[in-house]
């Protein structure tokens, strides 16, 4: 994990200069997540594997832009959920994505990890219930930081808004959920 | 974290989400198959390159070389590109000329304040006036004659706007001087290309004339086409005011 910073920074540099081999070794390395924050935005898969793989070859014309040393994720995410809204945008479709729990034992019958143990199936639905009852930019904000686990920073630039509307939209869509939730997360 | 923050995170491990595509061969296979931009020129371009910086040093006419495709990146004029080609690809008939929303010359200068007009004697002011937001930061066409019979057009566009000049065998590109600012005196039939606002390359032809002169001021790119000789086409240049 230590390496791995130092490593990508080796890669975008070799893409800089043309290296396609290296750019498809970023792109494999990211293309889950840019994937995930795709279908989060557009809440189609075939829309968000579009917005994706648009996204990546944008990246890459894009890349004499990109600041060196900086971290390439969220530049990327920004990139690809850019084209991900404009593509909601031009269907014209009203956000309909509710997220759902996949099924019991589609893990493939493997032990539940200790922290599964925590979170009790009823429980579960419960909070699930209650995010997809949140409105639309507090669901979005909740599923890119802890669904998705995106930093901050990249919440934001997947999201197209600054830092700190992050910040405050995490704390009201928390502050919703807890009052939904009562007792439980107090 | 607290507790509530913990939750949500279990609970996204288990949310279903459509497995991810692998992207990894067809992002290769369509960043291979597009043109590439001037800070990825493979090294077998570099030497053209440098025959283009020592030309452009010297401020010599670009004498070409009669190799198959020889790249003359323009230095003195970032993002614009002259390339000759043995051939120059087939365009597409347009029905339109593709300018952009007719506008007053008073609502060019609202929405694109950078905008110049030439002065010069016998030119006038401009039949028609486009504005156009398929370049990044707008561009504006200023059309002398009909949109039909086209007599003059110069278009400008704002900032670090990527176009590119094809050239066939038998068009020359001269480097040129308008008021001091950088330019290309190109004479022959050439294509023109342009990176459109949403990133994608976009041709055309230059359906005018077969010439045409290119030129940087301050942050702008403008083109002037028309019926001109060079003589002509560089002093109207040089009259171009605010």
């Amino acid at each position: 994990m230590v390496s791995r910073p130092l490593a990508e920074t080796e890669l975008v540099e070799r893409a800089r200069r043309g290296d396609e081999g290296a750019y498809e070794e970023l792109v494999r390395t990211h293309q889950g997540i840019a994937f995930r924050t795709a279908y989060l935005v557009t809440g189609s898969a075939a829309e968000a594997e579009d917005a994706a793989q648009e996204g990546f070859v944008k990246a890459f014309r894009a890349l004499g832009r990109f600041r060196p040393g900086a971290p390439f994720r969220p530049w990327l995410l920004r990139i690809v959920a850019n084209e991900a809204r404009n593509r909601r945008r031009s269907a014209g479709r009203r956000a309909a994505l509710a997220l759902r729990a996949a099924e019991e034992g589609s893990s493939g019958g493997a032990a539940p990890s200790p922290e599964g143990a925590l979170l009790a199936g009823e429980e579960r639905e419960q909070l699930l219930a209650a995010v997809n009852g949140l409105r639309e930019e507090e669901r979005l904000v909740i599923a890119c930081r802890f669904f998705l686990e995106l930093s901050e920073e990249e919440t934001a630039a997947a999201l197209g808004v600054r830092r700190g509307t992050v910040k405050s939209r995490t704390s009201r869509a928390l502050a919703r959920l807890r009052g939904e939730l009562g007792e439980a997360y107090a | 974290m607290p507790e509530l923050e913990h939750a949500l995170v279990e609970l996204g491990r288990g949310i279903e989400l459509p497995p991810a595509p692998d992207l990894a061969a067809a992002v290769r296979r369509r960043i291979a198959e597009e043109p590439r931009r001037r800070f990825r020129l493979p090294p077998r371009r570099v030497l053209a390159l440098a025959v283009a910086v020592l030309l452009v040093a010297v401020g010599a006419v670009l004498a070409v070389p009669p190799a198959r495709t020889a790249i003359l990146d323009w230095l003195g004029l970032s993002g614009v590109k002259i390339v000759r080609v043995e051939k120059l690809p087939p365009t597409p008939l347009r029905t339109d000329l593709g300018l952009g929303r007719e506008v007053t010359l008073a609502e060019a200068k609202r929405r694109a304040p950078w905008v110049v007009v030439p002065t010069g004697k016998g030119v006038g002011a401009p039949d028609h006036v486009y504005y156009s937001t398929r370049i990044p930061r707008g561009q504006v066409a200023l059309l002398w004659g009909s949109p039909a019979e086209v007599r003059l057009l110069m278009t400008e566009f704002n900032g670090e706007a990527f176009i590119e000049k094809l050239i066939g065998p038998d068009t020359t590109a001269e480097s040129v001087r308008v008021n001091g600012d950088p330019g290309v005196w190109i004479s022959g039939p050439h294509v023109f290309y342009y990176r459109d606002a949403n990133g994608r390359m976009r041709q055309e032809t230059d359906r005018l004339s077969q010439s045409a002169l290119i030129w940087r001021h301050d942050y702008l790119t403008l083109r002037l086409e028309g019926d001109l000789s060079k003589h002509d086409a560089l002093r109207l240049a040089a009259s171009a005011r605010r």
